[in-house]
């Protein structure tokens, strides 16, 4: 039996004995709504599943190879407030030789709960861990390490909802944050002979969300694809820390120019992945995702928390 | 990557054959949000993208001053909501919903109208 049969039967039982429960269900603060970015993650708790996000880019390697990436992620509430992610990405690197490498990373997971939403000030606040787990990728082949990566993670979300009349095209923008300290659980890869580094991962986004343009400031009538595209550039960093002798402390990242199609049911997204400096790729690479919201497509079974609903009736609605 | 597969796919079991719902947003109102319209309405429309509960659905609209100009209770029908409106004046107008879904879901917002210039 695999060894993750236990875990997978566990939390097939668990959807199975789903509760119900009031949703506020994806990432909605006020009248504000975030939506899942693509490079970094949204600071909301919520039920839905990324399947699949696709990346393609060159390395920083002379000459460069080039990458696949094609990872799924699925999110589930275990209460309204906390949540648990799973996410497995299959990479597949090329070299110039023609040689290939491909196989599984590390197996993620991430508990996350949400610290505050703030209605009227479209402020959403989560803390919480990631862990890429040892020995659950292609270790033989580099794209797996024999280690954890336990990363401590803080995520923010703000609305410009409160902006005066003046300037209230300003209104339908919003920024989100992660803020991260990556920890190894081994200080040293004897398998490459390397240092093992701790690191600040961490990462932005600024998007223009031109369904809150529609609804809360003005709706010029656009045809109606445009009223469902949120532009955004995303930027996604990691700069070492400590633990790194003989390697130099370069910040390394992409920042992400793209857009966002938000239905009522999925979005879609696509970014270019623009390298910040040559230790960070070669060239400008491509993100895409396809993202479910299962609260809105499953609303009285997988879309609702596990545990802690507020099975009874709604509650009255009140400004 | 075999327990993302063997999840997903016990979450598609375990939801084949539910309904699918999703949250009521604005789809669009009448004055428009943000428009400025010539002469006084004397109702406020509010059509979403879901229909509604009616008992847990609200809206007020208010003056510059913030007192209520809108009367009586809202009528839902389906996906959208009315209320009229007291005789306005020029100026501006602001309308606050809040709306539930019938799956549960809500969703709120405000937007401004204009009347008379």
């Amino acid at each position: 039996m695999s060894r993750y049969m236990p875990l997978s039967f566990a939390l097939a039982s668990t959807i199975a004995l789903a509760s119900t429960s009031d949703a506020f269900a994806h990432c909605f603060v006020g009248a504000r709504f975030f939506p899942a970015t693509l490079a970094t993650d949204d600071p909301c708790v919520a039920d839905e599943m990324s399947l699949p996000t696709v990346s393609w880019s060159k390395t920083a390697d002379m000459p460069p190879a080039s990458e696949w990436d094609i990872s799924g992620e699925l999110s589930k509430r275990i209460t309204e407030n906390f949540g648990v992610s799973i996410g497995e990405t299959w990479a597949q690197i090329r070299q110039p030789d023609g040689s290939v490498t491909a196989g599984f990373q590390n197996f993620e997971t991430a508990f996350q709960y949400q610290l505050l939403k703030d209605r009227s000030h479209e402020l959403a606040l989560m803390a919480g861990v990631v862990v890429e787990w040892g020995n659950t990728g292609a270790t033989n082949s580099g794209l797996g390490t024999s280690y954890s990566l336990v990363t401590p993670t803080l995520y923010v979300g703000k609305g410009f909802g409160e902006l005066p009349d003046t300037v209230a095209w300003a209104r339908p923008f919003a920024v989100t944050g992660q803020f991260g300290y990556q920890i190894p659980t081994s200080s040293f890869d004897f398998s490459q002979s390397v240092f093992i580094p701790q690191q600040l991962v961490y990462g932005a986004s600024l998007q223009y969300s031109m369904p809150y343009l529609k609804s809360e400031v003005i709706d010029l009538q656009l045809p109606d694809f445009f009223n469902h595209l949120i532009p955004i550039v995303e930027v996604s960093l990691t700069t070492p820390v400590a633990n790194n002798f003989g390697n130099p402390y370069t910040t390394t990242g992409t920042v992400n120019p793209g857009v966002i199609w938000v239905g009522s049911y999925f979005q879609v997204g696509l970014e270019a992945q623009i390298p910040i400096n040559r230790e960070s790729g070669s060239g400008v690479g491509v993100l895409g995702q396809l993202h479910l919201y299962l609260d809105d497509m499953f609303p009285t079974t997988v879309g609702q928390p596990l545990f802690g609903g507020t099975s009874a009736a709604p509650r009255k609605l009140t400004f | 990557m075999r327990m993302l597969i063997f999840a997903t796919s016990a979450l598609l079991t375990v939801t084949a054959g539910t309904a699918a719902k999703a949250h009521a947003f604005l789809d669009h109102a009448e004055p428009r949000v943000g428009s400025t319209v010539p002469t006084a309405p004397r109702e406020l429309s509010l059509s979403f993208t879901q229909n509604l509960e009616p008992a847990f659905s609200s809206v007020e609209v208010s003056d510059a001053n913030g007192t209520r100009v809108d009367q009586g209770k809202p009528k839902i029908s389906a996906s959208v909501m009315r209320v009229s409106l007291k005789p306005l004046s020029p100026g501006t107008y602001r309308v606050r919903w809040q709306v539930l879904s019938v799956d549960t879901h809500t969703t709120e917002g405000s937007f401004t109208f204009h009347v008379g210039r």
